[in-house]
């Protein structure tokens, strides 16, 4: 009777009920799926951080705490806070601060990237994370330290860190692979985590560096170029084309997206970055510079229009500069056969804050500071060799192009800068430069460059004084095609 | 400026409330805030001796700009602080670019930062008299709650902080460096989008 009523059951529904050992086995499979992710509705896709703004709060309070702590473990008296303190720098309001050059250029908009990817890292966007690097740099100047809050460090902390916080994060981006496991994704999230920290700690923490995902669209960008070299460069001085020996430099230059085509609407989809080490100093230049706004014009877009956001950082014989700008630029691409295109660009724009070093007239070099500073350590009591100011820019550039890499590079630029704090004078920086690169074999070449830099300084003094520093570089050097 | 002529622009606000928002399309992006506060502001120079007063007035507050999605603003800032002292009245006009970013879409919260340009008069009249005109460089961070922030006529209290950076000043009594003022304010004013 059972073989029969078996027997009896419809074929249909024999094969859309699963026997007992094949739901048995399914049911044993689930254990190897991947654990259900808590976050997925906070998730805008399948790869992106969850967002949540009271954490991007809290993780922007956290490195502050942090970077309080560490001042305090260093023994710094400045890091002693206390609700006096606090009321004491609100009632002050802003002033100009004394710290060393690198430090306000180089340290604080770090500090700022930092503030600027507690945004990133839960979710929030390029405009709500830039504010929330504006918050932590205003709690810093107020309550972070017992220092007076510094008018300086929040300009350079905010804008300074919103450039250089949303570069690490995508290139930290650009590291990661979520589609991978194993301890190959494991380096590459440590890899990323060494580069923006505070994105690498929420991906750990929330388990994303395991998780297999799609990367996120907007961290995938529509071309990707650059240069790793490494070579020796000779200054020369006033009168003699070479002076001494050479000194030798490593640079990497990156081409993030299409910064010359394309409608964009998405800040940073394209960004060019330049970082030196060596060549006189740990870091002779950091440049970037990020578009905010694109716009293709005429006909089949052969010219763009483009706004942008730029970090600069530069030191060498004739000059330290550091500045925060906003540049307006207008570029043309035109074909000259079909692997070789010519690109000529001109941008102006406004510096908002910058910084150049400076030394009062009579004064020959920077006076060796002698003794423990009376204020104990980490109070910065001057005086400051360096002039702040708003000021103004302007750059033009041409490439020659084989195969849309750059083997041609002529570059000018123009500063001007208004001394507000400091000594009472004008600045004007010229720097020109000319770029020549060799295919040697696959990704290897070799480059030479000749460049010209001029410091013009126009003293408000009574006798109007003018003081001007010029000198050549030549650099040659090997490269590695990164592309 | 009087507070008859405050009381006036109040007035002036409130009576257009009405027509500014008829004016605007359905899915408008204007971002526009008109308001009043009051502003206390002292004028500093770091490495003089004396000790500089606080001083207080009225302030006038204004912000057109776009709303980038429903959490940022970014515009324009006007904030003029017209104040009585010995040696007359010492006007301040800061213009900014300004970034407003309200965290949580259901919250008044906000926050805001912007540089630009300030134009002051007749500045620091402890240091001696002579109206001095000068440019500074203009930093402005803020904070307050906007009530119906998704209504097309809002609200908002605020404080915020300014400060104009002058470099070196020019008086009739010498050279100043490093003058540098902070004017802190607190105030309402309608919000219109």
């Amino acid at each position: 009777m059972c073989a029969l009523a078996i027997g009896a059951v419809p074929v249909a529904a024999q094969e859309t009920e699963p026997s007992f050992l094949a739901r048995a086995i399914e049911s044993a499979s689930l254990f190897e799926q991947p654990a259900p992710d808590p976050y997925a509705n906070a998730r805008s896709c399948a790869g992106c951080p969850p967002r949540s703004v009271g954490r991007a709060f809290l993780q922007t309070t956290v490195v502050n705490v942090f970077y309080g702590l560490a001042n305090l473990v260093r023994g710094q008296v400045t890091a002693r806070v206390t609700p006096k303190t606090w009321w004491a720098n609100m009632e002050n309001g802003w002033v100009w601060d004394l710290d060393d050059f690198v430090v306000n250029q180089i340290g604080h908009p770090y500090q700022g990237s930092n503030y600027y990817n507690a945004g990133r890292a839960n979710g929030l966007s390029f405009y709500e994370s830039a504010a929330m690097a504006a918050f932590g740099s205003a709690t810093w100047e107020f309550y972070g330290e017992t220092n007076k809050a510094s008018l300086n460090d929040f300009i350079n902390t905010t804008l300074g860190g919103i450039a250089i916080g949303e570069v690490l994060h995508r290139v930290s981006w650009l590291m990661r692979d979520p589609t991978k496991s194993g301890s190959g994704r494991l380096w590459r999230e440590i890899g990323a985590t060494v580069l923006d920290p505070v994105t690498g700690y929420n991906t750990f923490r929330r388990g994303d560096a395991s998780r297999i995902s799609e990367k996120p669209a907007e961290m995938i960008p529509s071309a990707l170029g650059g240069f790793a070299s490494a070579g020796v460069l000779w200054r020369g001085t006033e009168h003699e084309a070479f002076e001494g020996a050479g000194q030798s430099f490593a640079e990497v230059d990156l081409l993030y997206g299409d910064v010359l085509q394309g409608r964009s609407r998405t800040p940073y989809d394209a960004f060019a970055m330049t970082l030196r080490f060596g060549g006189g100093a740990p870091v002779s230049e950091a440049r970037l510079i990020g578009r905010l706004l694109g716009e293709p014009l005429g006909k089949a877009g052969k010219f763009q229009l483009s706004v942008a956001q730029a970090y600069d950082f530069q030191t060498n014989d004739a000059y330290s500069f550091g500045a925060q700008s906003f540049d307006l630029g207008v570029s043309f691409t035109q074909p000259l056969s079909s692997r070789i295109g010519l690109t000529l660009s001109g941008s102006g724009g406004l510096t908002v804050l910058g910084a150049i070093d400076s030394l009062p007239l009579g004064v020959e070099e920077v006076p060796v500071e002698e003794g423990e500073p009376t204020g104990g350590q980490g109070v910065s009591e001057g005086p400051r060799f360096y002039d702040y100011g708003p000021g103004s820019k302007f750059t033009l550039r041409a490439l020659l192009l084989h195969d849309r890499v750059p083997f041609a590079v002529a570059f000018y630029e123009g500063r001007q800068l208004y001394s507000l704090d400091g000594l009472r004078a004008n600045h004007f920086l010229q720097h020109a430069r000319l770029d020549l690169r060799v295919p040697i074999y696959k990704p290897i070449g070799f480059g030479v460059a000749a460049e010209y830099f001029s410091r013009h300084t126009y003293y408000q003094d009574e006798a109007r004084t003018e003081k001007l520093f010029r000198y050549p570089q030549f650099r040659t050097y090997l490269t590695w095609d990164i592309s | 400026m009087t507070r008859w002529s405050l009381a006036g622009v109040w007035c002036a606000l409130i009576v257009l409330a009405p027509a500014v928002c008829a004016a605007q399309a359905d899915e408008s992006r204007l971002w526009i805030v008109a308001g009043g506060a009051s502003a206390t502001v002292r004028g500093d120079c770091q490495t003089c001796e004396e000790d500089f007063p606080y001083r207080h007035g009225p302030g006038i507050l204004a912000n057109a700009g776009y709303r980038v999605n429903p959490r940022m603003d970014i515009g324009a800032e006007i904030f003029w602080v017209p104040l009585e002292t010995a040696s007359g009245t010492l006007n301040t006009t800061h213009l900014d670019a300004v970034a407003q970013f309200r965290p949580w879409r259901t919250q008044g919260f906000f926050f805001k930062a912007g540089a630009g340009m300030a134009f002051i008069r007749n500045w620091v009249d402890a240091l001696g008299p002579g109206s001095i005109n000068s440019k500074a460089l203009s930093v402005v961070v803020g904070t307050g709650w906007v009530f119906r922030a998704e209504k097309r006529v809002g609200f908002e209290l605020f404080a915020s902080q300014h400060a104009g950076a002058l470099g070196d000043l020019q008086t009739s009594g010498g050279d100043v460096p490093d003058v540098l003022g902070n004017y802190w304010s607190i105030g309402a004013a309608l919000v219109f989008r």
